[in-house]
């Protein structure tokens, strides 16, 4: 990660070429959509693509936060674990007769240490990030579930009913997590375009060293990187809680985490930095919605939904491939 | 032939057990002490997470140490390979019974062989596999379905649109299959009831939320949604009220019976549960390990089924008690450790 | 001697501070650190966990870690490649499915399960390698999107095929041998565990193959450029892994007679883990098998420990994250300071105590009075030359010398102004010696001896010579070759100055004082090179004695010269001939009247003198200050001496103030001249001798007439 000195394409290159991935994406998610509405009964209804949209912006919002991290060539994989037992705890406080804004300022505490730790792994000790994350990820999970937790499920306490009525709050017929993820993805927009940090990010995506040497100070920016991405994954599970009356740490062993990835990497965000934008996860986020949708509406058991999901993206990955060739000159060492 | 004999011993003893000793030398207090005394009972769960498997360890725990005999837990936590070597390992310590919750037909069936070749009686508990072992305790997966199925024609009425949905859990576990099964087996007899659709949640709250938020979509008219798991079915209701429909559509499921299932009940969230009853399996099960280590029968010896008696509880069937509490056994082993 | 003194040299003598420093330097230092990891965990959880360490539980436990292993060490190699391969949970439950499937629904015989995993194995290692190799896609998520698609192909098979594996009669001895049986009381998939790892070891170390993967996952671009077929061979270490997987597919199949959805899964997370834990780099080049293996023990070990503990759900993983995260981080911290830490460590001076010398100052009556006269030389590729340490002439006056560049140069008689390059050796060529046949012998820095034919062939001669046995470091190696000289019979006996640094660390080793210098034979009869004498601080110039049955050489820290003789009837004895000279030996070679010239790389000087009676001082010194600052034999000013046989001094050349030749390391008279060369001069000189034999030539002094 950190380390080593990198050699960046032709910048005008990488923005065409970026351009054409998520180009490609946009037009199969269109051609999908139009597919799916010519052929799908009730599809193109508007209570269904509510429903559509509604089904992907959890994924959405965790994956606004993965982007942000993946720009700045980093990754997380401990999103679904901090997401999960922050949450879980959060509720667990809330049984015990906290009130909510002294078990949401506790919780929140952690999840800005976890996230810093996070940060502090792949900056400070120089860490890979697949590995910093994936360590802090299942330590998270663990403490968690076997210090503080007694099962795997939580429950929302009954009393906390306005914190209930969240996961049924509408606004013009539109739930309020709709709002929340276009929110979070408008306000990461502003800050990856117009806030120093957002810059940094980008710079230290793109060329790690340089962005070093231009005294760009790395490390700061990438522990707020990581603290950023816990809060969203914070953020998503409280949305997740409010709609579910309940969190359940098994999630942690789902395809989640994996689905994050895809959307991030399936909407041109190139994994290894400091190309794309938030434009892209919503790309992503819808393709994979649409997907999922005509699926369901088709009654396509859940093995073969995986199957074709999977297949999807390994077809975008080919294309990206043939696109955007990658060049044993210009590969770098670590660079997976 | 052999499981009635065995059952009818088994009464038998449980039954001279009870009868008071008059004036003889009774040998029934010294054969019950001696049957677990220092003798050791390894539970291998799925997952100590489950609500199931912290009611097996508290009742099962309880009664064997009641009886002198020493309660091991071992918590895979949902892996299987770590599942096989906890019962490697616990074969390998020798302990008089080991009780497993078999994750799949397949996968530790060689092991209870071994572990009976060793001299260990193996009891599986809540999933069938295909190996007949000493013992099986557990649900009727097939059964549960078919009460699921029942309590959603009930609840959706004669003169509903008797259109009903499915959330499955996924196409591989055993127990989605039976539930399945039982499902078709009622509708057999109910033909004009039908499954508009019958997506899989994958065992995810989430996904289930997300499916059930199609159907619904989908098929506004459904008047009623077969859930196979109450893990799932908040996520299911979680969709039924995001489109206003509580009360409207009929939701059915299946749980361990813990308290929190009941306040799900008693909430609305769900509106027809098929609960395990763990206290009364639990004691199966204890009854069962009892049972065998004073028959003088060897492992693999014996092959006997006991299916838990399961019924469908609605708000209207709650009651103080109703549910089993993690909490309450909780503060009972806190007080018994005192 | 004060007690404190007498204390210090006992206890650098006798506590072996340079092994530490030996130890780090050697790559499988790298293994200390999981080795440590290991070595806790199973002490630790032995401890803790009754009846562990009985033959029962550790023949189960092997039994697991036996198809774990095989898995690790596939993603090992992966790894090793740059890449990762996160599929190796799928292709694992895909690969057992094959095997029940061909035992159970086709029944089949064993042998052709074991082919089915294994090619189902090598066809999704295949698939991926395809992708990454020659697609070039990226391997962490190509991997995880092969992960998935092949999890749900196995799951949808499971669902569709459960029920005729289970409903099947099929049972075979030999199935049940391979899940349940002992090969010498070993678990069968331990002992195949055992032959892949060995497999893969030699495979990775010994064979081209392996060797391109570390080539390739070390610097991809290199590897490319220098015609590594890269896709090729990162499609080869994806097969490889997916082969591994296909084995351990087979073994767990037969183990647990079937497969379950569970089969396999969360397998790459614990097997990334063990890889990493074992300290396998991430992006490839930096780890072993060896390495592999040690994490999967640990992450088994703890996985199965905690469970057996009875701790609760998540301890396990809590227990693993920071186990993880702590292997990286050591495994980070110490690829980066390693060598700095080493070069903290390495040097462990000893005590050294150097009697008083009588004074070489100009007016001091000593016989080691240095006086001006060399700086009366004419001067020989001036500005041309970089270190010309040795001098040689050949029959027909032509100058041989070597060059920093790795070139040996000749100058043309008789003016010496046009030069050619002679030959090239690659490394820094130093002690020079012709043969009977007019062969030039080439002592090369941290090579070895060449020999270098009047046709300008170069050969090399020697490279190792027997390894001691408690050595830590491979003194097998030659690291620096100094001089050489020829016996009558062709033998060649020359001098490795030091074992414990290479040749441009000479000042390392003059700062720790240690003796590790040896003198060589090289026998061209056998072609063997053997160990003749060892233990000499700093070995450097050697010289045939008149007699051709002995030697003298010189130990340049130690300010000695010492006389050995291999033939004759004091053949193994050693005699030290002069002792306690105020400047440091270099080359010695013999003189027109049958004495010898020695040449002194430098002069004593007192504080160097007390400082190698405070080990510690200079060990502090090398550690604390820039190397700028330290303390070094004083090499501003040498000088040649002539001496005869029995260590009486009759001549002593000097430079006063060192402007035409500070430091010399050579001297080679012919036909009444002494040439004279230093290895950090940019100069020969050339100097006129009064009352030498105008006709005599070193060559002939040693091959007679003829030649």
């Amino acid at each position: 990660m950190p380390s080593g000195g990198s050699l960046t394409q032709d910048p005008c290159m990488n923005i065409r070429s970026h351009i054409r991935q998520e180009t490609v994406v946009l037009l199969l998610a269109v051609a999908i959509f139009i597919a799916s509405s010519i052929f799908l009964n009730g599809f193109i209804e508007a209570s269904n693509i509510v429903t559509l949209v509604r089904g992907v912006a959890l994924l959405g919002i965790l994956a606004i936060g993965m982007g942000i991290v993946v720009i700045g060539r980093g990754i997380d994989l401990s999103v679904v674990s901090i997401l999960a037992i922050s949450v879980a705890c959060m509720l667990q406080l809330l049984n015990m007769s906290y009130s909510l804004p002294s078990a949401l300022a506790i919780t929140l505490a952690g999840v800005i240490v976890m996230g810093g730790i996070n940060g502090f792994l792949v900056a400070y000790a120089e860490v890979p990030a697949i590995f910093a994350t994936l360590a802090s990820g299942t330590f998270v999970y663990g403490i968690g579930r076997s210090q503080w937790l007694s099962g795997d499920v939580v429950y929302m306490p009954d009393n906390q009913t306005g914190f209930m009525a969240m996961g049924e709050l509408k606004f013009l017929g539109i739930p309020a997590e709709i709002y929340f993820f276009l929110g979070i993805a408008f306000l990461a927009f502003l800050a990856l375009r117009f806030t120093r940090p957002g810059r940094f990010i980008y710079f230290m995506g793109d060329n790690f060293a340089a962005a070093r040497n231009m005294g760009i100070p790395v490390r700061p920016v990438i522990v707020l990187q990581y603290i950023v991405s816990a809060l969203i994954a914070f953020v998503a599970g409280v949305i997740m809680a409010a709609s579910l009356h309940s969190m359940n740490t098994r999630i942690v062993n789902s395809t989640l985490l994996y689905d994050i990835i895809l959307v991030v990497v399936i909407g041109g965000i190139g994994l290894s930095g400091g190309k794309g934008g938030i434009r892209n996860v919503i790309v992503g986020t819808l393709l994979i919605g649409i997907l999922l949708n005509a699926m369901t509406i088709l009654d396509i058991p859940d093995l073969y939904q995986k199957l074709i999901k999977a297949s999807f993206l390994l077809v975008a990955l080919i294309a990206d491939g043939f696109i955007n060739p990658r060049d044993e000159q210009t590969d770098q060492a670590g660079d997976i | 032939m052999a499981k009635w004999k065995t059952l009818a011993a088994a009464a038998g003893v449980l039954i001279l057990g009870a009868v008071p000793a008059l004036g003889r030398e009774d040998p029934g207090p010294a054969a019950y002490k001696q049957a677990l005394d220092g003798k050791t009972v390894i539970l291998v769960p799925m997952a100590m997470g489950e609500d199931l498997a912290q009611g097996w360890a508290h009742y099962i725990g309880t009664a064997v140490k009641e009886a002198g005999g020493k309660f091991e837990v071992r918590d895979p936590n949902w892996n299987t390979e770590a599942g096989a070597q906890a019962i490697t390992d616990a074969i390998g310590s020798k302990p008089a019974a080991i009780v497993v919750q078999t994750p799949d037909l397949q996968s530790y069936s060689k092991l209870y062989k071994r572990a009976q070749q060793a001299g260990i009686f193996v009891i599986q508990v809540d999933n069938p596999s295909n190996y007949a072992s000493d013992a099986f305790v557990g649900s009727n997966w097939e059964t549960l379905g078919e009460l699921e199925t029942k309590a959603v024609i009930a609840g959706c009425g004669p003169n509903s649109s008797k259109k009903i949905g499915l959330i499955q859990g996924d196409q591989v576990n055993a127990s989605s299959l039976d539930q399945y099964k039982g499902v078709q087996n009622v509708l057999k007899d109910h033909p004009d009831f039908q499954i508009v659709a019958a997506p899989d949640s994958n065992w995810d709250a989430t996904t289930a939320r997300n499916v059930a938020a199609t159907l619904i979509q989908q098929h506004p008219d459904v008047c009623g949604i077969v859930d196979f798991w109450d893990q799932t079915a908040q996520g299911t209701a979680a969709a039924i009220r995001a489109a206003g429909k509580t009360g409207k559509i009929f939701l059915a499921t299946t749980g361990g019976g813990e308290a929190a299932d009941c306040k799900l009940l008693e909430s609305g969230t769900i509106d027809a549960l098929v609960a395990t009853d763990v206290p009364n399996q639990s004691r199966d099960v204890s009854t069962l390990i009892k049972f065998l280590l004073q028959s003088g029968l060897k492992p693999g010896d014996a092959k006997t089924w006991l299916y838990t008696p399961e019924k469908i509880t609605t708000k209207a069937d709650l009651k103080p008690g109703t549910c089993w509490s993690i909490e309450e056994n909780k503060a009972a082993e806190a007080a018994a450790a005192k | 001697m004060a007690l404190s003194e007498s204390l210090a040299r006992l206890r650098y003598k006798y506590i072996p501070d340079h092994l530490i420093g030996e130890i780090l330097s050697k790559r499988w230092a790298d293994n200390l650190v999981p080795l440590l990891f290991l070595l806790l965990t199973v002490a630790g959880l032995g401890s803790f966990i009754p009846n562990f360490f009985t033959i029962q539980s550790l023949s189960d436990a092997s039994r697991q870690l036996g198809e774990f292993s095989i898995v690790v060490i596939g993603l090992t190699i992966v790894m090793l490649g740059g890449g990762i391969d996160l599929s190796v949970g799928a292709i694992f439950g895909l690969t057992a499915f094959a095997a029940v499937s061909v035992v159970y629904i086709f029944a089949m015989p064993i042998w052709l399960a074991f082919l089915a995993a294994v090619g189902v194995g090598a066809l999704a290692g295949a698939f991926n390698g395809f992708l990454i190799g020659y697609l070039r896609l990226r391997a962490f998520l190509t991997t995880l999107v092969t992960f998935i698609i092949l999890r749900a192909i196995f799951d949808i098979l499971v669902v569709d095929h459960a029920a005729e594996i289970q409903l099947s009669d099929v049972s075979s001895p030999t199935w049940d041998f391979i899940g349940d049986g002992t090969i010498l009381n070993l678990p069968v998939s331990f002992v195949a565990a055992i032959v892949v790892a060995i497999i893969a070891h030699i495979f990775l170390t010994r064979l081209r193959p392996g060797w391109h993967i570390l080539a390739v996952g070390g610097s991809r671009r290199s590897a490319y450029n220098a015609g590594i077929a890269v896709r090729r061979t990162i499609f080869m270490s994806y097969v490889i892994s997916g082969v591994c997987c296909g084995i351990a597919g087979f073994l767990i199949a037969a183990r647990l007679s079937g497969v379950g959805p569970g089969t396999g899964a969360g397998l790459e997370i614990m097997a990334l883990t063990a890889a990493v834990v074992g300290g396998n780099s991430l992006g490839g080049g930096r780890g072993s098998i060896a390495k592999g293996l040690m994490g999967a023990v640990v992450v088994l070990v703890l996985t199965n420990g905690l469970i057996r503990l009875g701790f609760n759900s998540g301890a396990n993983q809590m227990v693993l994250g920071v186990v993880l995260a702590l292997a990286v981080i050591l495994d980070v911290r110490w690829l980066k300071n390693r060598h700095k830490m080493l070069a903290k460590v390495y040097v462990a001076p000893i005590y050294a105590k150097m009697d008083a010398s009588r004074s070489a100052a100009p007016d001091s009556g000593s016989p080691y009075a240095l006086n001006d006269r060399l700086a009366n030389t004419e001067f020989i590729g001036l500005g041309e030359l970089e270190g010309p340490e040795d001098v040689i002439l050949d029959n027909d006056d032509h100058l041989y010398c070597g060059t920093r560049h790795g070139d040996v140069v000749r100058y043309f008689a008789p003016d010496y102004k046009r030069h050619e390059v002679f030959a090239h050796t690659g490394g820094f060529p130093l002690g020079l010696a012709f043969d009977r046949d007019g062969a030039l012998k080439v002592c090369v820095g941290a090579m070895g001896l060449y020999s270098i034919t009047p046709d300008k062939e170069v050969s090399r001669l020697s490279a190792e010579t027997n390894r001691s046995r408690l050595s830590v470091i491979d003194d097998a190696r030659l690291r620096d070759p100094n001089d050489c000289d020829i016996a009558p019979d062709g033998r060649i006996f020359f001098t490795d100055s030091t074992t414990r640094y290479d040749a441009h660390d000479w000042a390392l080793d003059s700062i720790e004082a240690r003796p590790t210098g040896r003198i060589l034979c090289y026998d061209p009869r056998t072609g063997k090179t053997r160990t003749v004498l060892d233990r000499l601080t700093y070995a450097n110039g050697v010289c045939m004695a008149h007699d051709g049955q002995s030697f003298f050489f010189a130990e340049s820290w130690a300010c000695r010269v010492s006389r050995y003789w291999f033939d004759g009837p004091k053949a193994g004895t050693v005699e030290i001939v002069i002792k306690d000279m105020p400047g440091y030996p270099d080359n010695i070679n013999r003189a027109s009247d049958g004495r010898y010239w020695m040449a002194w790389l430098g002069m004593r000087t007192p504080s160097f003198d007390i400082a190698l009676r405070k080990p510690g001082m200079r060990r502090r010194m090398t550690r604390r200050l820039p190397q700028d600052d330290w303390l070094f034999p004083n090499i501003n000013q040498g000088g040649v001496v002539k001496f005869d046989e029995n260590g009486e001094i009759s001549d002593v050349l000097g430079n006063l103030g060192g402007l035409s030749h500070p430091m010399v390391t050579s001297m080679r008279e012919h036909k009444g001249y002494l040439y004279v060369g230093g290895i950090l001069n940019n100069r020969i000189g050339r100097y006129k001798l009064d009352g030498a034999d105008p006709a005599w030539t070193s060559n002939r002094s040693y091959w007679g007439a003829k030649s």
